[in-house]
């Protein structure tokens, strides 16, 4: 498969995937803005921005403000994260990164994927805050959400089972990755801490809680919680999760890569990771530090795909 | 449909309905299906064609407006229909064509016989910005310069004729597709009792035929698409037709010259190419031998053309035979090479570098449509009777001072067919590009891009230009 197409597909689904965990994390946040107090509110922005790595477009939040200013802080941020053009980790700016990345793969990926993303796109591209807030901004989140979702179920149900597939699930995953570890780390060091509403929250932002219900009834204990979302293999969005289908990609790709070497070097990382989450997770003293690690080797596991499929030295091997 | 007048007007063609009003006999059924239908319902089917090309992204991209990145082409819903007849005539004459336009490529890069025996001016020739020095002494497989054509022709009063030649990237073969898959499932009866002539395999033909001109025989040669990118123009229908080929979608960076082979990068390291079907202009495709600032292509890649290692189609220096002065010559190339008449006529046309035709031109601007020989796409144009006396005057300064940059035409009056406008039919000029492939052989899917100028009385079909596209449905008797 031609280079530049894996490397399209790639980018495609780490770009829907952001777009998608923005689009939880608003949908709940929204919901939020109904009912729960201030400081849930507040937690809430923190959460987001920091999952993503940025700040604020005013600087650091106020937790002291009245209601009106609450809400008029989520009308801005929510634009901010939603449609904002000028920041690239809005919700939009994904999305139309991914379809961007879909348009010019379209050779690549089935029709009924290219008509999913672009009738999304259609309906959104000339949207802004004003339009969705007034009515039912959440139903708009969890559309967004739905789209997504569907975009991947066509994936799964009409892409021949090669290359190309292999690097689109491992875009994913490895964006999952990232943006798992650093919303589990931001959630935890939210200096104001976080309640049983937070937790259950966190538990909806990585789509587990009916799976924890299942599993552990309505006692939601924070260890049970992180236990769930951090290391149980038979989550499919835990960390280890996307760690092991992370994994399950690299092995169909195997070492036949431009860079041969360097696709080992990729294989034995997400080992490496996944040994960590399965074999220190429970014992280790400083958790924190661990997803600090693991989020590290997240940013390396890129670059090694990277420098073995997509921009490898030309010379170092003829298929 | 009532309530409209159509308007008939005898200086043109109809395509639809003779001149005593009654529709032509293979419009018949089409006819009773509009009658039979109310405006209302039509607009409907006209909103869900157009609404289908923006929800498929079928896209073009108009130069200099940043906003216009994926403009969605225009559509009109009723389709153009010609009889098996006069596709027939049309088919030969393409045919008939593109083997004299091959056969005057190899001989200008060749003996140039045809130079040599005063059929066509050297200077003209060799003058002509498209003719490519670097192709002399170059052969090509199958004697196979032009593999994809895309013949404009238009109907007068007196029949079809060609009006341009566009043997080096030409475009629209998609739009021909697309045309017809919407308007297909908008009109379902109507299309079924029409017994249509299939289109549907274009891309297997078109592959056949890129495969048949691999440099070795092989069962799967790698053949690439080559495009500028993103912001081309036609960047959709290049990834269009990779994926109706099954090639790579490649840009000039994914390839590399080395021993003097062409490789492609791929996941599993670099494989070789066999055949490029590139889309991308003669300056771009080599910074070595052509436009050294040329970030698009490929250096080497003429390198491994001239060893015979990679066929480019088209090849480059092709342009040198759809010049606009030297389409002027076409009937005496099918002459000289064939022996025959040319069964499609060209256009009348004026040589600016000729002292009458010049003077000929200048007295009679108003009434002609001057080119600029180097352009394309409805760019650089004077339609006389549409310009202002100002426009004309300062026109026809830049034909004093370069008058081999230009030729004349009358203005043709193009035929008309009916597109829906609003909730009514009116006529709108039209013209068609069928799209010829030779390989070993040489092969025409039964339909073209039918261009259709919706603004009313213009006839500019380019789409960069307002114009839009239609569904050519050939019968098959």
């Amino acid at each position: 498969m031609l280079a530049r197409s894996a490397q399209g597909l790639y980018w495609m689904s780490r770009y829907l995937e952001r777009s998608e965990f923005i689009a939880r994390l608003l949908e709940l946040q929204t919901r939020a803005l109904v009912d729960r107090p201030l400081a849930e509110i507040h937690f809430g922005w923190r959460r987001i921005y920091g999952s993503l790595g940025i700040s604020p477009p005013a600087g650091d939040l106020e937790a002291d403000h009245s209601d009106d200013y609450a809400l008029a802080d989520s009308y801005t941020l929510a634009g901010d994260l939603t449609f904002e053009p000028s920041n690239p980790n809005s919700m939009r700016s994904c999305f139309a990164a991914g379809r961007e990345n879909a348009r010019q793969m379209r050779h690549c990926i089935s029709s009924g994927m290219w008509m999913n993303l672009n009738l999304a796109w259609l309906d959104i591209k000339n949207l802004d805050i004003q339009d969705i807030w007034a009515r039912e901004p959440e139903a708009f989140y969890a559309g967004m959400v739905r789209t997504i979702k569907t975009f991947d179920g066509f994936a799964a149900a009409t892409m021949y089972r090669d290359e190309g597939y292999q690097f689109l699930r491992l875009g994913a995953f490895i964006e999952r990755i990232q943006l798992m570890t650093a919303l589990v780390t931001t959630h935890c060091r939210v200096p104001e801490g976080a309640g049983d509403h937070e937790w259950t929250s966190l538990l909806r932002a990585c789509q587990a809680l009916d799976a924890f219900e299942g599993v552990h009834g309505m006692e939601r204990k924070p260890e049970r919680i992180l236990a769930l979302v951090i290391a149980d293999p038979l989550l499919q969005g835990s960390l280890l999760g996307s760690l092991t289908s992370a994994g399950s990609c690299l092995d169909a790709l195997g070492t036949e890569a431009g860079s041969p070497d360097t696709a080992a070097a990729a294989r034995r990382l997400v080992g490496r990771m996944t040994a960590r989450v399965v074999y220190d997770w429970t014992d280790s003293t400083d958790r924190l530090r661990l997803l600090d690690e693991i989020a590290r080797e997240a940013r390396d596991l890129h670059g090694l795909v990277t420098g073995a499929w997509f921009e490898y030295a030309t010379g170092e091997r003829q298929a | 449909m009532t309530g409209n007048a159509y308007d008939l007007d005898e200086t043109f063609h109809d395509e639809m309905y003779g001149a005593d009003g009654a529709p032509r006999d293979h419009y018949r059924l089409l006819d009773d299906a509009l009658q039979a239908l109310p405006g209302s319902e039509l607009a409907l089917i006209q909103d869900r064609v157009r609404r289908s090309f923006a929800e498929e992204g079928i896209s073009f991209t108009v130069y200099g407006d940043e906003e216009a990145q994926e403009r969605i082409i225009p559509v009109d819903c009723i389709p153009r229909i010609l009889t098996g007849e006069e596709w027939q005539q049309i088919e030969a004459g393409l045919t008939q064509r593109i083997d004299a336009l091959n056969r005057f490529l190899g001989d200008v890069y060749g003996e140039a016989r045809i130079i040599a025996d005063g059929v066509i001016p050297a200077d003209l020739v060799r003058g002509c910005p498209q003719y490519r020095i670097e192709m002399r002494g170059m052969t090509v497989p199958h004697d196979t310069w032009v593999a994809v054509c895309g013949t404009d022709i238009v109907r007068t009063t007196d029949g079809f004729m060609v009006l341009e030649d566009n043997l080096r990237v030409p475009s629209g073969v998609s739009y021909m597709l697309a045309n017809r898959a919407a308007v297909k499932s908008n009109l379902r009866r109507l299309y079924r009792r029409h017994q249509v002539r299939d289109i549907g395999n274009y891309g297997e033909v078109l592959r056949d035929t890129l495969a048949s001109l691999a440099p070795e025989e092989s069962d799967d040669p790698c053949i690439v698409l080559l495009t500028p990118g993103v912001f081309n123009s036609a960047f959709y229908e290049h990834m269009f037709l990779a994926r109706e080929i099954g090639a790579s979608l490649v840009e000039g960076r994914d390839l590399l010259f080395d021993g003097g082979q062409v490789f492609m990068r791929t996941t599993r390291g670099l494989r070789k190419v066999d055949v490029i079907y590139r889309r991308i202009d003669d300056d771009f495709i080599d910074p070595l031998v052509f436009r050294p600032d040329s970030l698009l292509g490929v250096p080497g890649l003429m390198n491994a053309c001239k060893r015979g290692n990679v066929t480019l189609a088209n090849a480059p220096g092709t342009g040198v035979a759809d010049d606009k002065s030297v389409y002027a010559y076409v009937p005496d190339m099918i002459r000289y090479y064939l022996g025959e008449e040319p069964v499609l006529p060209n256009v009348r046309t004026f040589l600016c570098r000729r002292p009458e035709d010049l003077e000929y031109t200048l007295d009679n601007l108003e009434n002609l449509v001057v080119k600029r020989v180097g352009e394309s796409g409805g760019y650089g144009m004077l339609v006389g009777p549409h310009a202002k006396p100002d426009e004309r005057e300062a026109y026809a300064r830049g034909i004093r001072d370069n008058p081999a940059d230009f030729i004349s035409q009358p203005v043709l009056p193009l035929s008309r067919a009916p597109c829906l406008i609003g909730e009514h039919l009116e006529p709108r000029h039209v013209d068609l590009r069928p799209f010829v492939l030779r390989g070993r052989s040489t092969r025409i899917v039964p339909g073209a891009f039918s261009r259709v100028a919706l603004v009313k009385g213009s006839l500019v079909v380019n789409s960069s230009q307002g114009g839009g596209g239609k569904d050519l449905w050939v019968l098959e008797s």
